[in-house]
């Protein structure tokens, strides 16, 4: 059984590597070609006056693909670390933040990779395939004990609830990970228009379908949270900071719905509150280092 | 766009006015938004108490020292502010659904067909079919695609002109009522649970013992046994307390719970929560009698003078006193100069407390050490160690919001399916004829909404089967997205 713990980390080693050539595959594609150039000018004065600039041309395509094909792979080689995991450990694996972020990588690659293919946009994996990439990071600098298999807390041991929970979280950050990724392009494209960047109007339908598909987990999250507190405390809801901080995530998201249905807001100003819901989320997902309380399960220490 | 339906007009009293004004401001999306983002700083503001996040602050900042302190001190959760921000969020959503549902009904039941060739005009997307034939043949034809694309159709002559409405998923606009719904619901069941429920937070019961639930219930629990497993590195790995419910007294119920599972009778549920040890003495008088025979638990009591140390109490009634008792502080993590008992792992320290009769006060007679099994006399009391057994710690809770709570979830989650996976899809079409031909021009109403623009140019490829090649499509300004969706056609601006 050790051998297929072995498996699964060096999977999810494969997984970090392709994630990260991705994702600058990715980059280069979404940058494009600089061409940088020198201009020396005499003046009728006699004196020599030099300029540089910048020209920027879309990138090859090739480079593009070469980043889907490696998101692609480093989604396979997560999906694989999962399930070798999931067969030693005999539980779903989420159990702590080492398997918890496993999951998040393959989730968020996984939803990049679906939107590519809805919307034919890959300058996006620029942003999220870093966000993936910046969680393999995360998932190294943890200590290497998180690696190994280790029985799950009775708290734990709720069977499917608890695996919906905790999973609909996972989900949910990782496709608001792609609205977080279409919100900064749109400031980008909205910004300094660069001809190879999609619309910003289509950036911004990426978003918000992204949210679309993304609150419906959120909101799943807190319930199924609630439903399954309510077997393992008593209660549905305890103020416990964990839960609030989900909760404060789900009102940012809220009122960005009710600002762009209702109030019609587009561009800039949902944009940003994207990126401010997009920093609730990392707060919440962190939280673990931060609050004590009952969700003080991810064998994380400060 | 929810706006007020009303109007406030010269002849209306006073009261009519302040009663608009009122409601404008509750059907108000300005007002909404404010409300759930000052709800959203409550709370940020209350999670972060839960953190060290403000101590951090104040030692960046020292001079904020005080505001941190307030800070941890305010129960966000708990206060007035909290719960009139919820009470008139619930408020201004029932309000404003109310004031949104006779537009969003009009818009599903009886939409507007007409439409003007200006409006097709200004439209950023649209698309002209011509052909020979009637305007009405072109109408009928038009109306078939469609009905294929699942769309409703309206039609309305005026004149020569056929106007056409098509639409689909109407009725996912009602979604918004669900979802909203849901929301009042959930804090009508956290209402509920509060006012008609109880909930024990720590019910303690010894192996062995019974305890009584309270709450007019007439229930008590009775925990039969104790059992848990741990892994190699002391971590639990599972533990469950096997109990039994009687009713006024009869057994009516028995089983095992464990986290997760609780067990359910009446109005009552018992949930696995933790668990302990227990210490049980055995206490008699000078002629023997018993005045206490039964198990306390240890660690749930802090000792004043070893705070450290896990402690107990047992209370006397019979004697008017009480018996305190410690065990060895075992966790390394302690501070060991808190530790002035030295006790070893088989030994216990007890101290009696004895109600003085003139003044009522209780008077400690000094601790000492006492060891398993062995009586140790205090005053005329003989107290004996008799042995060491397991608590478990359950929680016992009757929420009747619980049902209420059931429907909120599944409106919420239906409410958010409806809105966000079934989008109101429209469009508008004005057929004329001139001479033998008639032509059709058609456009959607998707101002700013990229999918909605997908849509219909996904329509007009499936047009050109039977209307044939359009002669003018006019695709959105942001050019260079659209090349899939691109339909054959003769004419492209």
């Amino acid at each position: 059984m050790d051998g297929l713990v072995r498996f699964s980390f060096y999977l999810f080693a494969a997984s970090s590597m392709a994630i990260w050539v991705s994702a600058i595959a990715y980059i280069a594609y979404a940058v494009g070609r600089v061409r940088v150039q020198r201009q020396t000018m005499v003046t009728s004065a006699g004196s020599t006056v030099t300029s540089m600039s910048a020209e920027f041309g879309p990138s090859v395509q090739g480079v593009g693909r070469i980043g889907t094909m490696m998101a692609v792979f480093g989604a396979l080689f997560a999906g694989f670390a999962i399930l070798t995991r999931a067969i030693a450990a005999e539980h779903i694996v989420l159990s702590n933040m080492y398997e918890y972020s496993l999951v998040f990588i393959f989730f968020t690659t996984s939803a990049y990779l679906v939107f590519e293919r809805i919307y034919g946009v890959r300058q996006l994996g620029a942003i999220v395939m870093t966000v993936a990439g910046l969680m393999t990071l995360y998932v190294w600098s943890l200590p290497s004990d998180m690696r190994e298999i280790n029985p799950v807390v009775p708290a734990l041991q709720a069977g499917p609830i608890m695996a919906f929970h905790v999973g609909s979280a996972n989900l949910a950050y990782s496709v608001l990970s792609v609205s977080f990724g279409a919100a900064v392009l749109f400031l980008i494209a909205d910004r300094w228009a660069p001809r190879w960047l999609p619309s910003a109007e289509m950036l911004d339908d990426i978003a918000f379908r992204a949210v679309t598909v993304g609150f419906p987990f959120l909101s799943l999250m807190l319930i199924l949270g609630s439903v399954w507190a309510h077997d393992a405390w008593g209660t549905y809801w305890s103020w416990d900071p964990k839960e609030t901080a989900a909760l404060f995530a789900w009102l940012v998201y809220a009122v960005y719905l009710h600002t762009r249905t209702l109030r019609g807001w587009r561009g800039r100003r949902s944009a940003y509150i994207l990126l401010f819901g997009f920093a609730s989320l990392i707060f919440t997902y962190y939280g673990n280092y931060f609050f004590g309380g009952l969700h003080a399960y991810g064998g994380v220490k400060m | 766009m929810a706006q007020a339906s009303l109007q406030s007009s010269p002849t209306r009293s006073t009261s009519d006015q302040i009663i608009d004004r009122i409601w404008r401001f509750f059907c108000s999306v300005r007002a909404a938004v404010a409300e759930i983002t000052f709800l959203a700083l409550l709370v940020l503001i209350g999670t972060l108490r839960g953190s060290e996040v403000p101590r951090w602050i104040a030692e960046a900042f020292p001079f904020l020292q005080g505001i941190v302190d307030r800070w941890y001190a305010w129960d966000v959760f708990s206060s007035l502010l909290f719960a009139l921000t919820l009470a008139l969020i619930a408020v201004a959503i029932a309000v404003c659904t109310l004031n949104r549902a006779p537009s969003i009904w009009q818009t599903i039941s009886h939409p507007r067909v007409a439409t003007s060739r200006s409006w097709l005009r200004g439209a950023e997307t649209s698309a002209t079919f011509t052909r020979t034939g009637t305007a009405d043949s072109l109408a009928d034809d038009l109306s078939s695609v469609f009905a294929k694309r699942r769309y409703r159709v309206l039609s309305e002559r005026i004149g020569n002109e056929v106007h056409l409405y098509a639409d689909k998923n109407r009725f996912a606009k009602l979604g918004t009522f669900p979802f909203h719904l849901a929301l009042i619901l959930i804090l009508v069941g956290g209402l509920m649970a509060a006012h008609y429920g109880f909930r024990e937070q720590e019910f303690i019961v010894v192996e062995g013992d019974t305890r009584p639930v309270g709450h007019n219930t007439g229930l008590s629990i009775r925990l039969d046994q104790f059992t848990d497993n741990y892994t190699a590195m002391g971590v639990a790995a599972s533990y469950k307390s096997d109990i039994t419910i009687l009713q006024d007294g009869r057994e009516v119920k028995s089983g095992d719970i464990r986290v997760g599972h609780p067990m359910s009778y009446g109005s009552a549920t018992v949930y696995q929560s933790s668990l302990g040890f227990a210490k049980s003495f055995r206490i008699t008088d000078a002629a023997g009698n018993v005045i206490y025979e039964g198990s306390q638990p240890i660690g749930v009591f802090t000792l004043k003078g070893n705070p450290d140390a896990p402690a107990g109490l047992v209370d006397l009634p019979g004697i008017g006193g009480q018996l305190v008792f410690a065990a060895q502080d075992t966790d390394p993590a302690n501070r060991p100069d808190l530790d002035t008992l030295n006790l070893n792992s088989d030994q216990l320290w007890i101290q009696l407390g004895l109600r003085d009769a003139a003044s009522g006060q209780l008077v400690n007679v000094p601790g000492q050490k006492v060891e398993l099994g062995k009586p140790a006399q205090i005053g005329q009391y003989t107290i004996t160690w008799t042995g060491t057994n397991r608590f478990s710690v359950m929680q016992v809770a009757y929420n009747p919001g619980v049902p209420v709570f059931i429907i909120a979830v599944v409106l919420l989650l239906g409410g958010l399916m409806a809105t966000f996976y079934f989008p109101h899809r429209r469009v508008r079409a004005l057929v004329s004829s001139t001479g033998d031909s008639a032509s059709v021009q058609l456009a959607p109403l998707a101002k700013r909404d990229w999918s909605g623009k997908r849509d219909f140019l996904r329509l007009i490829q499936d047009a050109q089967e039977s209307l044939g090649t359009p002669t003018a499509v006019k695709l959105p300004k942001s050019g260079g997205d659209w090349d899939t969706f691109k339909p054959k056609t003769n004419a492209m601006t």
